[in-house]
């Protein structure tokens, strides 16, 4: 494709800066970043629409070239354009040069490895020292603007790559130099600064010295490597600022661990001294920047270095400009004390007091000085670090012209009255002796005005903001205050018997403030709902306000007035609202009355809607105990508070009244076998990890192996208290082992009653096993041939090899089959007779033992307990 | 210290987005930096559609504020700072700095060197303050001379450019924009070496320094037992210097009557190169005693090329050039009113105009004036339900003049009428528009003698004064009205006695 004319590059970077991600993602964006490329070299575009393409690629290198190769090869194309031009003037080479220092670190491109890199540097360094490489870019006439770009380009990599210029400090402080720069002064100070600064910085976190850095000359055109020693260093990497506010002593030392020796800390006193000196010739703005960098630069580091700020200080504190005196904080903050003795501090306070209301200034500075006032980096701090508090040194009597009044912006009248409120809590001791105007005196008529301006009917909602907004921060500030609170609560209520219609600023407000103010406002305001007459034109309102209001107390007075309003509630959203604080009293825990009142609504109401929601919270009255009820209607566990009401009130039935299913905080287990009774019982271990209430544990085996088997009934559980064993007996229809399923349900202790799947308890075929009743002493053997003679020809009999362990056959038999043994002769036979329920009998003949196991007879009069027999024998030896 | 984005945004109620970006410059390099100093915190910057609408929503400006909105109406959420925490795709965009000035919205993000939680105090953020005055510029730069919209395109337009020079990478070079266009056009020129930046080039042709004095009066004047009336003068000194020579050196000294009110809150102009601490201590906010400095005021500078404020001060006055007083009272349906307006005998009487306008907040039109004037002629205009009281050029030798009227008004009409919310019921002013050429309430003047001028050729020297009023209210005393904390602090220094000091305000 041929380059594209003006009009369509207007077109298509319009259409990109609507919207860059959209374009992007058109079939136009792909190309775009290549097209730009290679039409700056077009002959067809004017200078001016190149310039505009350049533009571009300033603001969104990202999108036109997204990756490191992309970018790379951008700036390349870029550099290759700039040699490209003719030697006569032309007003690309200065946005050629931003363009490739911003794609280079916008792509990340910027390091030793790289091609375009190397470049670049040389060539910057070049012009800014006055000095362009080879036959030199550009005429003459254009050389200082270059130099000065070149410079602003060093500094944005610098920016972003600290130490990038660490070896070149000798060559920029002999540009400044001493007899006259050699170039332009703002921009050679500011890099100058800038690569102080990142040095200093980086060679106290190597614990390094300075090694002569500050005075090594390197010629810029020796066309020797680009010196990265210091850039690439471990610690040289871009980090986040420690602000002078914040670093506590011992962050602080960073820069205390740099030692100058006495001919380096001379140096680079010289060079900040220079810095300072020629500092007027910067635009105000840029000295600024300055003094910042420098105090970043020397915070922290030992010797007399502040005390070159002095003579700066007194031009500096007598202007206006917003940046100057926010520099000039900023070395109070550094240096404090070593720069600004009490005086100072005191002159310095009075400037900023004096700035923050100078009619000449407009208003976002004057907010701006006022917050600078309330966080004044004081010599002698008191309160905690980070709140903003009145300095010591101000005096109440100085802030007089700061206070707040009715006639001004909303902003500054909250900003002012959060000093008024900072001077009344100081103010409290002397209050109580009573000195005529005061403070607290002046807060109260202004909020009183505030709430007459909210009353204004019709008045717009900023007005109606901005007072509750005062209200919300005269509470917050003097919370400790009743004589501050009482007027406050009296105003509110006036304000809301003058305007129903801010019910919704009145819930934000109760929402937000402590109970200091909020419970007293509540009653007030409960108070001032409830002797209304129902039919009130802003009933809605009144609801509204209720709903958030209505408590226990005063709850004949709040039901005969939604009584009266029943009547009125004549549309779907009265009848909400209304319901709304019948809800409110349901979870509140009003009873009687509340019920008479759900269930006459549950009649009378018009919409079928309203009907059922009475219905259902009359039922849920008479149903549910208190807490239960309590819990249901509270706010949903499970939606956001943002979801609407009727959203969350239906989540919060069904989280509080329907089962939740929940991950088991029970953890059972079998006990010991207890082998008595009539029939198998299993022993449970049962462990919570959280209070458990009313649990039942229900129980169910696959198939029709066992009976159906009863639930067993906890009412309560702790964990860390032990529990007795659960019992349950087993009804096996056939003898053998099988799985428990286990299903847990129970209540939590917020209420809820929840549903839990336990990990299945194995039965085993042993846990089946029963003693037959001990026949009579002396005809156990025959007991037993009974037995053993019973079981053929019906039954079965089998011969089988039991393993024995190390411990033997006497202590096999004591460890699992004692309960069954009927006849003993130890250590060469034992005769065991074990029940199988229902009605089956297993009967074993354990002969003599030899070295690894002992042959076993059997008889059972069941064949299909053969294998488990079987099984059960050949696992006693390895079974615990 | 430098931006991550600028916009600049016309505010347009009633249009479907409420406003329009007009312009915005984001800096790549400097987000890259913001990315790292973050951290976690990191909250890109979005593109200019979500921006708008989040902006204007938190500032107040779209046009559906019927409702109470929490995110935005919640009594917690206070802004005591012209600094904004935007939601932007469920993040919180901040520092966003913005303000809106004679409809349009200056906005920018400032680069916080660290991590953003917790918030650092805004007072620790260096980019801050530069990011303020670069919006300053762009508004100055916008407005000075600017007189219509198609001016004010022309020069949006430059706004590309312009920040080109002023702010290449987001770390801002000069507040003052018009310093940077010049710039350009001097680009040509061979600079000596020691060319301060604030100066584009230097200035040839017939040397002339330039000074004018403008002070502005305001007034709250009440006519009440417990509350004091407050006056307070603000004085503007702006130079042009037409001077040849890289630094030319120039000392204007600033001279009182031996009657004159001493010159307080003194701030200068950067170019300034020392002040004596007697100005730099001459403060309002301390209690006045009689060894005030009174000058001579002098301020030693090397003057930038355009025209500039040298300083500004402030001045207490001994008495309000014109004392009156206002008197409204309410009777059935007709309203009652009767002014007086006294001169001080001290005043230079010779005014390029003065004016009285007393407008009626929250009632409908006028129907009916019936007036008598002592002096001076009355306007009526009905639909705004304002009256002005044209006085003219002189007081009548009494030195005193007087209204009264009683005025009939309609049926309200809220889209009509205007709107006001501390005119409510009684509380009513007027407000005196005056002017009065080759004259300061202070006395102050720049004495030709006095400019020193350091620099080849004897320059050409002219001066100016003038007085202005600005904020000249005469509060209703027949009913409550708003009062500063000056007001009641005054009167308790007088008498110092317990007041039961307040005005009913409820």
């Amino acid at each position: 494709m041929g380059p594209l004319s003006r009009e369509t590059w207007a077109q298509r970077l319009g259409a990109f800066r609507a919207s860059p991600s959209a374009f992007m993602a058109g079939p136009e964006g792909e190309d775009l970043g290549r097209d730009l490329l290679s039409d700056l070299r077009s002959e067809k575009l004017s200078e001016q629409t190149k310039v505009s393409l350049l533009a571009l690629s300033l603001e969104y290198p990202a999108e036109l070239w997204p990756d490191t190769p992309a970018a790379e090869a951008a700036v390349t194309s870029l550099l290759d354009t700039l040699d490209l031009l003719p030697p006569r003037s032309s007003a690309l080479r200065r946005p050629l040069l931003l363009a490739a220092t911003t794609a280079l670190v916008a792509g990340g491109a910027l390091g030793p490895t790289s091609g375009a890199s190397l470049r670049l540097l040389p060539l910057l360094l070049g012009l800014a020292s006055g000095r362009a490489l080879g036959q030199g870019i550009g005429p003459s006439s254009e050389q200082r603007p270059l130099q000065a770009t070149a410079c602003e380009c060093l500094r944005e990599l610098e920016s972003c790559k600290p130490g990038l210029l660490g070896g070149y400090l000798g060559l920029l402080r002999g540009l400044l130099g001493q007899g006259g720069p050699v170039g332009p002064v703002q921009p050679l100070s500011l890099l100058l600064a800038l690569a102080l600064r990142n040095t200093l910085a980086i060679q106290a976190r190597a614990r390094a010295s300075l090694q002569g850095l500050l005075t090594a000359r390197v010629s810029p055109t020796g066309g020797g490597p680009w010196n990265w020693t210091l850039a690439e260093e471990g610690d040289a990497h871009l980090q986040p600022q420690v602000s002078p506010w914040l670093a506590s002593e011992e962050e602080e030392c960073g820069l205390s661990a740099l030692e100058p020796s006495p001919e380096e800390a001379l140096e680079l006193r010289a060079a900040v001294a220079q810095l300072l000196d020629t500092s007027y010739l910067l635009t105000p703005v840029a000295q600024a920047q300055l003094l910042w960098q420098l105090g970043w630069a020397l915070r922290g580091l030992r010797g007399q270095l502040p005390v070159l700020f002095k003579p700066q200080l007194v031009r500096l504190l007598g202007t206006a400009q917003l940046t100057l005196l926010h520099a000039v904080l900023a070395l109070k903050a550094a240096f404090g004390e070593a720069l600004f003795t009490a005086q100072d501090e005191a002159l310095l306070l009075h400037r900023l007091i004096l700035a923050a209301q100078h009619p000449a200034l407009p208003l976002p500075a004057h907010l701006f000085y006022l917050h600078c006032l309330l966080s004044f980096p004081e010599n002698c701090p008191l309160g905690p670090t980070g709140e903003e508090a009145l300095p010591l040194l101000l005096e109440p009597q100085l802030c007089c012209g700061l206070l707040p009044s009715l006639l001004l912006d909303p902003m500054a009248l909250l900003a002012r009255l959060h000093l008024l409120c900072l001077l009344c809590a100081e103010d409290e001791e002397k209050e109580e002796k009573g000195q005529g105007q005061s403070p607290r005196r002046y807060l109260e008529e202004l909020l009183a005005s505030l709430w007459q301006r909210a009353a204004l009917h019709g008045g717009p909602r900023a007005l109606a903001t901005l007072c509750f907004q005062a209200s919300y921060l005269v509470a917050h500030c003097l919370a400790g205050q009743p004589t501050v609170l009482r007027p406050l609560i009296r105003g509110l209520a006036h304000l809301y018997r003058a305007r129903p219609v801010l019910a919704p600023h009145f819930v934000d407000l109760l929402d937000q403030v402590g109970s200091e103010l909020g419970e007293p406002l509540r009653v007030v305001l409960q108070q001032e709902v409830v002797s209304r007459p129902g039919g009130d034109e802003a009933l809605g309102w009144h609801l509204q306000m209720l709903a958030k209001v209505a408590d226990r107390d005063a709850q004949s007075a709040t039901l005969s007035f939604l009584q009266a309003a029943a009547v009125h509630c004549t549309n779907w959203g009265l009848q909400q609202a209304l319901l709304q604080v019948c809800r409110a009293l349901l979870r509140a825990g009003v009873g009687g009355g509340l019920a008479d009142l759900l269930q006459a609504l549950a009649r009378q109401l018009e919409d079928p809607d309203g009907r059922d929601h009475a219905r259902l919270y009359y039922i849920l009255l008479s149903h549910l105990s208190a807490p239960k009820l309590g819990v249901a209607l509270g706010p949903s566990l499970v939606v956001p508070a943002l979801a609407s009401s009727l959203v969350a009130e239906n989540q919060g039935f069904a989280a509080t009244l329907m089962v939740q299913e929940a991950p088991a905080p029970i953890q059972l287990s079998v006990g010991a076998r207890r082998a008595e009774g009539p029939v198998p019982v299993l022993q449970l271990q049962v462990e919570v990890l959280e209070p458990v209430y009313s649990l039942e544990l229900r129980f169910r085996v696959e198939g029709q192996l066992y009976a159906p088997l009863g639930a067993v009934h906890v009412p309560c559980l702790c964990p860390g208290r032990p529990a007795r064993p659960l019992l349950l007996p087993l009804q096996p229809r056939r003898p053998a082992p099988t799985q428990l399923d286990i299903r847990a349900l129970y209540t939590t202790t917020t209420g809820l009653t929840c549903y839990a799947h336990l990990p299945p308890l194995p039965v085993n075929f042993a846990d089946l096993f029963l003693p037959f009743p001990q026949p009579p002493e002396g005809a156990t053997l025959g007991f037993f041939e009974e037995l053993w003679e019973s079981c053929l020809p019906k039954g079965t009999e089998s011969r089988l090899w039991c393993p024995l362990g190390p411990q033997g056959l006497e202590d096999l038999v004591s460890r699992h089959l004692e309960p069954f043994v009927v006849v003993a002769q130890p250590p060469t036979s034992y005769h065991i007779a074990i029940r199988l329920p229902p009605d089956s009998r297993l009967l074993l003949r354990l002969e003599k033992a030899q070295a690894e196991g002992v042959p076993v007879v059997l008889r059972t009069d069941d064949w299909s307990v053969l294998p488990l027999v079987g099984d059960y024998l050949r696992g006693l030896a390895t079974a615990v | 210290m430098a931006q991550r984005a600028v916009w600049l945004i016309s505010h347009e109620p009633g249009t479907p987005l409420c406003g329009i970006v007009r312009f915005s410059r984001r800096y790549p390099t400097v987000e890259k930096r913001a990315k790292v100093f973050n951290g976690a915190s990191y909250v890109p910057i979005p593109e200019d559609g979500p921006f708008l609408k989040s902006l204007l929503f938190e500032l107040r400006l779209l046009d559906e504020d019927k409702d109470f909105t929490e995110s935005r109406d919640s009594c917690s959420r206070i802004n005591k700072t012209s600094i904004y925490g935007l939601p932007v795709g469920g993040e919180e965009l901040w520092p966003v700095v913005a303000f809106l000035k004679n409809g349009i919205i200056y906005a920018c993000v400032p680069l916080v060197e660290q991590t953003l939680s917790p918030r650092p105090p805004l007072i620790s953020i260096s980019a801050i303050s530069q990011g303020f005055e670069l919006l300053f510029g762009v508004q100055d730069f916008l407005y000075s001379g600017q007189k219509n919209d198609t001016e004010l395109n022309t020069k949006l337009s430059q706004l590309p450019d312009l920040l080109l020079q002023a702010c290449p990478f987001g770390t801002l070079l000069d507040a003052n924009l018009q310093n940077s266009l010049d710039s350009i056009n001097f680009a040509s020129v061979t600079h000596p070496q020691k060319q301060p930046a604030w100066k584009a080039g230097t200035y040839k042709g017939k040397p002339q320094v330039s000074i004018s004095i403008t002070e502005k009066v305001k007034s709250m004047q009440y006519d009440k037992q417990d509350i004091a009336d407050t006056w307070q003068v603000v004085g503007t000194v702006t130079c042009k210097c037409d001077l040849e020579g890289i630094m030319p050196n120039v000392t204007i000294s600033l001279s009182l009557p031996t009657n004159g009110s001493p010159l307080q809150d003194i701030l200068v102009h950067p170019c300034v190169t020392s002040l004596d601490s007697a100005i730099l201590t001459s403060s309002s906010i301390d209690a006045m005693d009689d060894s005030a400095f009174s000058g001579p005021y002098k301020f030693p500078f090397s003057p930038p090329l355009e025209s500039f404020n040298l300083c500004y001060y402030t001045s207490q006055v001994p008495v309000p050039p014109i004392l009156g007083f206002y008197q409204m009272k309410e009777e059935e349906v007709q309203l009652k009113i009767m002014v007086n307006l006294k001169l001080h005998e001290s005043v230079k009487n010779n005014f390029e105009f003065c004016e009285a306008h007393i407008p009626f907040y929250n009632r409908g039109p006028i129907t009916q004036v019936e007036y008598k004037v002592s002096f001076g002629q009355l306007e009526v205009f009905r639909e705004k339900s304002l009256l002005i009281w044209i006085i003219g050029q002189k007081f009548p030798k009494s030195m005193e003049i007087s209204l009264s009227a009683t005025i009939t008004f309609g049926a309200k009409n809220h889209a009509k009428q205007p709107f006001d919310h501390i005119c409510i019921g009684g509380t009513a002013y007027l407000k005196l528009h005056f002017r009065i050429l080759d004259y300061t309430l202070t006395g102050c003047y720049a004495d030709q003698h006095s400019v020193q001028v350091f620099a080849s050729g004897k320059p050409k020297i002219s001066t100016h004064r003038k007085l202005i009023s600005s904020e000249y209210y005469i509060w209703n005393s027949k009913a409550p009205a708003p009062v500063t904390y000056g007001s009641l602090l005054l009167l308790r220094l007088l008498f110092s006695a317990d007041l039961q000091a307040a005005p009913d305000c409820r």
